[in-house]
């Protein structure tokens, strides 16, 4: 029980990664992978914050030159995020117009008739 | 001396301001790649003595190390920096006349989008090979590779917009585990800096310091074409316009093997691991050579030969010691000029005769001289045939594993020598095609068929040139390549050139 | 259907193979413990060395500003992929639209100058407050984005917003160049930094979080009005 409330923030995090990974493994709508990569993204972008955690920390912010810097969570974690969040804005914006042209030529989204180039 | 970041600030400033210039006129439009590429070719060879003798450290921003990220300019990084800014701007003097005969140009600022995005193809590959701070790398490497899921689906045809879905797939699934494995190196050594971590790992037993590193090689391998994830690679370089075949080729894999062996050589210092990436790389050397055997579609054909190249490439850097990391790095320069000439060589052939398949490609060889003999000479530099920059390079990786004296080591070089032999045997069967066939015979498409024109016929020569004046004097390579295999062998100094 | 059962199997096998390395990887980073030294040295240093009193955007825009001329780079990319993509699908005939009732137009067209008003405050606040250039150039396109479901009579002027989106990345580029000049380092913060807490304070930071905010509105904006055309 200790170690569920301790690490509740890394299973959450993986939880998110392998579900998403199960989608994109095993459904075969497009569009259905796609939401499969925004829970993948979101799932990294939530590990990557718990990492930074500090117990009984604040947001780095000086907003009154008195605050105690000891109270304060990891800096670096969170730029790392703002990056990779754009990062897979961009992607998704390209895989959504793929699929809508995608579905202007084949008529369906089913991955498994989409096979034409095959050997 | 140029500051090395002007390599990668200039593409991406002219690549910003392509719009601003499309206001002007359209024309010049396609000559701003030629320009930036020039730019940075040139900067890349002035570059070539000073960082022979020492590398450059870039701090940006101007804080020291640990605190900043810091461009690392070595052997290696200049000679990828030359080999892209070559290949980049002769693809883009192809490209003066390829793109727009293409057509379907039904929307205003369709070529403007082409040219923008290819230019920051390019310097996202530059900013992947300079750079000391393993994010950085993992930003830029994201740069390259949706500027080639867009180039990909570019034409918007059916096989286009497929081939770049399932590339765009497997792509992100690669690129979540490379940030995964980064929130886990940052997790336990607390930096992002590539020096720095490299510092604070020493030894590979622990499960918290391999698990990264199965990660980041799982990642990176995605965009090198190792074996078992390389189901993107066939569709993918046979549906883009051949200008984009060409890069994709020949800059975008050779910049995931480039991660691979920063991570497993300079990061993580995996002396163990190197029989694995051996074997993997003989797989996928044998697995792309017979694949390719078996194609009809020359693109296909040529985008199996790709894999398996990059697997012979895995297996030299495998080998671990100097003499195969610079055979590894030499087969490397010769996968990049010949495959580059061999997709230039075909994109005119194909636009003219309207179709992929080889069959519909015989007797060419009488109608369009020069494309036939750039492909007969891209084919046989690959093979590994004497005058050509292929032999000596082929020849490199042979006497280094010929050094290592193990028997095992002995029967891994018969398997490259038999992925030789496959690989002459489907080169020889276009090459009977191009030139001892006859014309399928049909009256109304004999007219169209004649050479290509002059735009496209400089860059091909250039090759031919460069790939036949290395072959014939490779000494002028062996110097940079001796020293960028030391670089990557040489952990501690990079340490210390980065931390003093 | 044993093929895809068969496949459902292998993939579970796979997840559970990965979960399991996983766990004995993420043992041994404590949760909740300062555990960097970069951390600290940018808490402790930032004001004096930026001027910023937000370390976040100390560290995204002064420590570690060249991952961020990557990210415009990469929102760059997404626009002209799209727009290079959509770009091919031949033009329809215009649809009839039944115009939106009065409560719902006039709502849209009261509220758009304060998400205009609220964007352009998230991003000239960036040093100050949490928030910065990417979040205040989302909200602003999220105002146009308003403004084309409620009460659309006509469409952006696509030229003026490439205009804008290419200005905007040039200047974040010459302000680092700006930098290598002046004093020999990319990205260096040559301006004075003023007094903390203050609304000009932080050296160049303000100036490319304006820049960045206009740049990513003017790109958002345009990815919509990409994929409204299209339907």
């Amino acid at each position: 029980m200790i170690f569920l409330s301790n690490y509740i923030y890394y299973i959450g995090a993986f939880g998110l990664i392998l579900i998403a990974l199960y989608i994109l493994l095993t459904r075969h709508n497009l569009i259905k992978k796609i939401i499969g990569l925004s829970i993948l993204a979101t799932g990294v972008n939530l590990l990557i914050i718990a990492i930074g955690y500090i117990k009984e920390g604040t947001a780095p912010i000086f907003s009154n030159p008195n605050l105690n810097p000891q109270n304060m969570v990891d800096p670096v974690p969170e730029a790392l995020v703002l990056t990779a969040i754009v990062i897979s804005v961009a992607v998704l914006a390209m895989a959504l117009s793929l699929a809508i042209r995608l579905y202007k030529h084949y008529r369906t989204l089913d991955m498994r008739k989409i096979k034409e180039q095959r050997w | 001396m140029v500051n090395p970041i002007l390599l990668i600030a200039v593409p991406l400033g002219l690549a910003f301001s392509i719009p601003l210039f499309g206001f002007v006129s359209k024309k010049i439009v396609k000559l701003i790649p030629i320009v930036g590429m020039l730019f940075n070719l040139i900067a890349s060879l002035i570059l070539i003595p000073k960082v022979l003798n020492k590398p450059i450290i870039v701090k940006l921003g101007g804080f020291p190390p640990p605190f900043c990220i810091n461009l690392f300019v070595g052997p290696v990084g200049i000679l990828f920096s030359c080999l892209i800014a070559l290949i980049g701007l002769l693809v883009s003097i192809y490209a003066i006349r390829y793109i727009g005969a293409q057509g379907k140009q039904s929307n205003v600022g369709q070529e403007e989008r082409y040219h923008m995005l290819y230019l920051l193809l390019l310097a996202g590959a530059t900013g992947v090979v300079l750079t000391g701070d393993i994010f950085n790398l993992f930003v830029f490497y994201e740069i390259l590779c949706i500027s080639s899921y867009a180039l990909v689906a570019y034409l918007g045809d059916k096989p286009g917009v497929e081939s770049a879905s399932k590339y765009l797939i497997q792509g992100s699934i690669g690129s979540s585990f490379i940030l995964i494995s980064i929130a886990f190196l940052y997790g336990q050594f607390g930096t992002l800096n590539m020096a720095d971590i490299a510092q604070n790992i020493n030894s590979l037993t622990s499960v918290q310091v391999f698990f990264p590193l199965i990660l980041l090689v799982t990642g990176f391998g995605i965009e090198a074409t190792i074996f078992p994830l390389n189901a993107w690679l066939p569709d993918a370089h046979s549906s883009a316009p051949s200008t984009i075949s060409a890069i994709l080729s020949g800059i975008a894999i050779e910049i995931g093997i480039y991660a691979i062996a920063r991570v497993v050589f300079t990061l993580f210092g995996a002396q163990d691991f190197f029989l694995f990436l051996l074997m993997l790389g003989l797989l996928t050397l044998l697995l792309g050579e017979l694949s390719a055997f078996s194609q009809n579609n020359i693109k296909r054909m040529l985008a199996y030969s790709s894999a398996g190249q990059m697997g012979l490439i895995l297996f030299a850097l495998g080998v671990g010691t100097t003499e195969g990391i610079a055979g590894g790095l030499f087969q490397l320069i010769t996968h990049v000029l010949s495959k580059a000439l061999l997709f230039l060589a075909t994109g005119f052939m194909i636009y003219r005769t309207g179709s992929m398949e080889i069959t519909s490609l015989q007797g060419i060889g009488r109608k369009m001289p020069l494309s036939s003999l750039a492909f007969t000479i891209g084919a046989f530099s690959l093979i590994g045939l004497p005058p050509f920059i292929g032999f000596p390079s082929k020849l490199m990786i042979v006497f280094s594993v010929l050094l290592k004296q193990n028997v095992l080591y002995t029967v891994f070089i018969v398997i490259v020598l038999i992925g030789t032999v496959i690989e002459g045997a489907y080169f020889f069967k276009v090459i009977q095609a191009l030139y001892f066939k006859e014309l399928p015979t049909q009256e109304s498409s004999d007219a169209q068929i004649q050479e290509a024109p002059l735009a496209a016929l400089i860059p091909m020569v250039i090759l031919m040139a460069l790939i036949i004046s290395i072959g014939v004097y490779p000494k002028i390579m062996t110097g940079i390549l001796n020293s960028a295999a030391s670089e990557f062998l040489d952990r501690v100094a990079y340490i210390k050139l980065v931390l003093k | 259907m044993s093929n895809i059962r068969m496949r459902n199997i292998i993939g579970l096998i796979l997840l559970f193979i990965i979960a399991f390395a996983v766990i004995l990887s993420i043992i041994e980073i404590p949760f909740g413990i300062p555990k960097t030294t970069v951390g600290n040295y940018y808490i402790n240093n930032g004001i004096d060395e930026t001027g910023a009193v937000n370390i976040v955007t100390s560290v995204v825009l002064n420590y570690r500003g060249y991952d961020t001329l990557g990210e415009v780079t990469i929102l760059l990319i997404a626009a002209l992929g799209l727009g290079a993509v959509l770009g091919t699908i031949k033009r329809k005939a215009k649809k009839e639209i039944t115009p939106s009732s009065v409560v719902l137009s006039t709502g849209c067209k009261v509220l758009f100058p304060f998400i205009l008003l609220f964007g352009s405050y998230i991003f000239l606040h960036g040093h100050l407050t949490p928030g910065g250039g990417f979040q205040g150039g989302a909200i602003i396109a999220s105002g146009y984005l308003l403004v084309y479901l409620g009460c659309a009579k006509r469409r952006i002027n696509q030229n003026r917003f490439k205009i804008t989106e290419s200005l905007s990345a040039l200047i974040f580029l010459i302000v680092g160049l700006l930098g290598l000049v002046f004093g020999g380092y990319f990205l260096l913060n040559f301006l004075p930094k003023g007094i903390p807490n203050t609304l000009f304070s932080a050296g160049i930071i303000p100036i490319i979080y304006i820049a960045i905010g206009f740049k990513v509105g003017s790109e958002l904006t345009g990815v919509i009005d990409n994929l409204i055309e299209e339907s």
